[in-house]
């Protein structure tokens, strides 16, 4: 009989224990993706080191308020590889100063990054993964075939610095640029995964994208709808229809031993408990980011750059301290207060994720209590494909007599949060 | 369910709560319209609503108050209108005559210190009222460090209450006594059993609300009510209010939506002062059993070692 391999989700560096704290070190980047949340781009906000210095020093003096056993320090742009000069120095200056107070983080943290991978290759930011490559997380984003990466991920053009967008023929993507530095990447980091994202327009690619990311060496797809509210008629069916023929070719090429792809997850689409399955999907709160003026947030998404509708929801600053009033809200938050009574008693409710800043910004009140149900139906579609997946998946191993050896094998599949 | 409605008649109307009013209003310059009243009250007669008209200092011109005698209401008037009000709002400390506030319901905003300062005008109000509400004007810059000092003005309170019972005379003190008889929450009820009517004909979830920022409203006389999340003002949505037993607490959203960003989310020196004060209504009960007080509908009230219910938010997960 053949040994099962099955791949899970679950090995995001401490989860659960570890301070997620974010530095908004630019809010530029080379790209314009069309679907990015980040609305409110631009070349002016970048981080000075003096407003970084004395953000880490309040983070490390109260250190009786950051009591997790971890940290991630977590840099974010725009796209952060644009500022590595200042990041290096973020570091080097974090990892002496928690030495230096023997802070309970020294020996426990993690500096991660999100990037879009085009300066991925340059010789300052390989020297920077040399020196901390022990600690260490980056996610490349690269969305799949060159059809679907260009479709969004395309270069900014000067023009729109002004707000005008460029014909659709002067368009250029970005997929290019990014995939010559995926070798590296796996070779430095080889259980890396990505981060792909779903719009209205890339529906159609999905199939393809998974399996190319896949023929790239990605083992790993971490993949989202929006959360905002861009969904056409029929967007549901057509997103079931990509991920059956997915979920046909993962398991007829037999993926699944040694690949994830996060749409499928075995225990998603059942009812939940209004009581024992009370608890917040977002981590927000949880977190905090800092950005270029030295205000604190409770997670990126709160950030001014962040929000269409919506102004800043600032939880202090650094030269005055975190205001713990403005924290309550997403400490107490549960899942039943927030959502709808048709949430609440959904038939297929596990796994519907939501975002606490889309939230927000989508609200019709200035509250973190308003669920958006704008994925409603493209998690009905989900689920629906879901099933179909892991119904076909069992019979074919109990076909070839392995399912007895993937329940042993298979470890505790958990949804990746946010 | 909404069960008040609130007038505010003018700019300028009094402050019965924590909330400011503009001094700097001239006087009549924004005086609801008649239209707009009489709209007002057609509009809580047909939504089976309880009016209180809150009153500025200045006497209202005739055809005011036969608009306002067509419908049964409660008076809200500041202490220089003193005729024909049902609760009167004391501006100052040792304005008042006596005549005035005999047997009247009166409300007093203060700040703590103040409070602190005037002990004997609280003991010679307790002496000729029937009921005592005492607003707290900084709950906003209370501080940790400000809870032993205010513990101790409350239990002086609550001593100086006693006496007085031992009197015979029950009057009420809303700090103290409201918790003895409360076994759920009585809240203000902002946007859940009360809306506000502005002298502009929009509504208001309170008049803090409107005070603070006129665009703020939740729908008008013209374009009736649209209470946006109105769930979120409920008790049952408000996951530190519903785990306390501050009962007598003001819950009050507006300071919620200052401080915490969100109404439903009270914050840590509301909590805090709600608590003392809770505490301190079980000090009093324990000194009315010493002395053999006896109050109708008292219930015991346990006692419990913290001031904020949110440091127990983990538990209730």
């Amino acid at each position: 009989m053949d040994t099962l391999d099955i791949q899970d989700h679950s090995n995001s560096w401490q989860e659960g224990r570890a301070k997620s704290i974010t530095f908004i070190v630019t809010k530029d980047c080379q790209l314009a993706c069309k679907y990015c949340y980040l609305v409110g781009k631009n070349t002016k906000e970048r981080m000075s080191w003096e407003v970084a210095k004395k953000a880490i020093d309040y983070i490390l003096d109260k250190e009786e308020e950051f009591k997790e056993e971890s940290v991630i320090w977590d840099f974010i742009g725009g796209e952060p590889f644009l500022e590595i000069d200042l990041v290096d120095r973020i570091c080097d200056y974090l990892k002496t100063e928690m030495y230096r107070r023997n802070h309970h983080w020294f020996n426990s943290y993690r500096f991660s990054f999100s990037t879009n991978g085009i300066n991925y290759h340059t010789e300052k930011v390989q020297k920077f993964i040399e020196k901390n490559r022990n600690h260490l997380s980056i996610g490349i984003t690269i969305d799949g075939t060159q059809r679907k990466h260009d479709l969004n991920r395309i270069w900014k053009t000067p023009e729109m610095e002004q707000g005008i967008a460029p014909k659709p023929e002067d368009e250029r993507g970005s997929y290019n640029d990014v995939v010559k530095n995926i070798p590296l990447w796996l070779e430095q980091f080889p259980g890396a995964s990505t981060k792909v994202t779903i719009s209205s327009a890339d529906l159609p690619y999905i199939k393809e994208s998974v399996l190319h990311l896949y023929s790239l060496g990605i083992k790993e797809v971490n993949i989202n709808c929006v959360f905002e509210d861009v969904w056409k008629e029929d967007d549901d069916m057509l997103f079931e229809q990509q991920l059956m023929e997915l979920a046909d070719a993962i398991i007829d090429r037999k993926l699944y031993e040694d690949h994830t792809c996060s749409f499928f997850m075995e225990h998603i689409g059942k009812p939940m408990n209004r009581e024992r399955d009370n608890q917040n999907w977002c981590g927000a709160g949880m977190m905090l980011a800092v950005d270029a003026a030295g205000m604190f947030y409770p997670c990126t998404r709160f950030a001014q750059y962040s929000l269409r509708n919506k102004q800043a929801w600032i939880i202090g600053d650094i030269h005055n301290g975190i205001d713990k009033n403005k924290l309550r809200p997403f400490l107490t938050l549960d899942r039943t207060t927030q959502s709808t009574e048709e949430c609440i008693t959904c038939e297929v409710a596990s796994g519907c994720a939501w975002c606490q800043g889309e939230n927000f910004d989508a609200a019709d009140t200035h509250t973190v209590y308003q669920r958006s149900t704008a994925i409603c139906r493209m998690h009905k579609a989900r689920v629906r494909a879901n099933n179909y997946y892991w119904n076909k998946l069992f019979r074919k191993l109990e076909l070839e007599n392995q399912r007895e050896e993937f329940e042993r094998q298979k470890a505790n599949v958990r949804e990746p949060k946010c | 369910m909404l069960q008040y409605l609130i007038i505010i008649l003018d700019d300028a109307s009094v402050s019965y709560c924590h909330y400011d009013a503009p001094s700097d209003s001239p006087k009549g310059e924004s005086l609801i319209s008649l239209e707009t009243l009489q709209a007002g009250i057609v509009f809580a007669m047909k939504e089976n609503l309880n009016i209180q008209f809150v009153y500025p200092s200045y006497a209202l011109p005739a055809e005011y108050a036969e608009v306002i005698e067509s419908i049964d209401h409660t008076k809200i008037k500041p202490d220089a209108q003193t005729k024909e009000a049902d609760v009167v709002v004391l501006t100052a400390w040792q304005t008042q005559k006596a005549e005035d506030v005999e047997g009247a319901t009166c409300i007093i905003r203060t700040s703590c210190q103040e409070l602190s300062e005037h002990q004997e005008q609280v003991k010679a109000l307790l002496n000729k009222v029937a009921r005592l509400n005492i607003v707290l004007t900084d709950v906003e810059s209370f501080k940790d460090a400000d809870a032993d000092n205010y513990k101790s003005l409350l239990e002086t309170l609550a001593d100086m209450l006693t006496e007085i019972f031992k009197t015979g005379r029950m009057v009420q003190l809303n700090l103290l006594t409201d918790r003895l008889q409360l076994t759920q929450m009585n809240n203000c009820g902002a946007g859940d059993t009360t809306v506000t009517l502005a002298p502009n004909g929009k509504f208001y979830l309170c008049p803090a609300f409107y005070h603070d920022d006129p665009s703020q409203h939740v729908g008008s006389l013209e374009d009736g009510l649209d209470i946006k999340n109105r769930q979120l003002l409920r008790l049952d949505h408000a996951p530190i209010c519903r785990h306390c037993d501050a009962f007598q607490c003001k819950r009050c959203i507006w300071m919620n939506s200052r401080l915490t960003l969100d109404a439903n989310t009270p914050s840590h020196q509301q909590c805090m002062v709600a608590h003392l004060e809770r505490n301190a209504s079980r000090y009093l009960l324990a000194k009315m059993a010493e002395q053999g007080i006896r109050m109708s509908d008292t219930h015991d009230i346990p006692e419990i070692n913290y001031l904020d219910p949110f440091t127990n938010y983990k538990q209730w997960k």
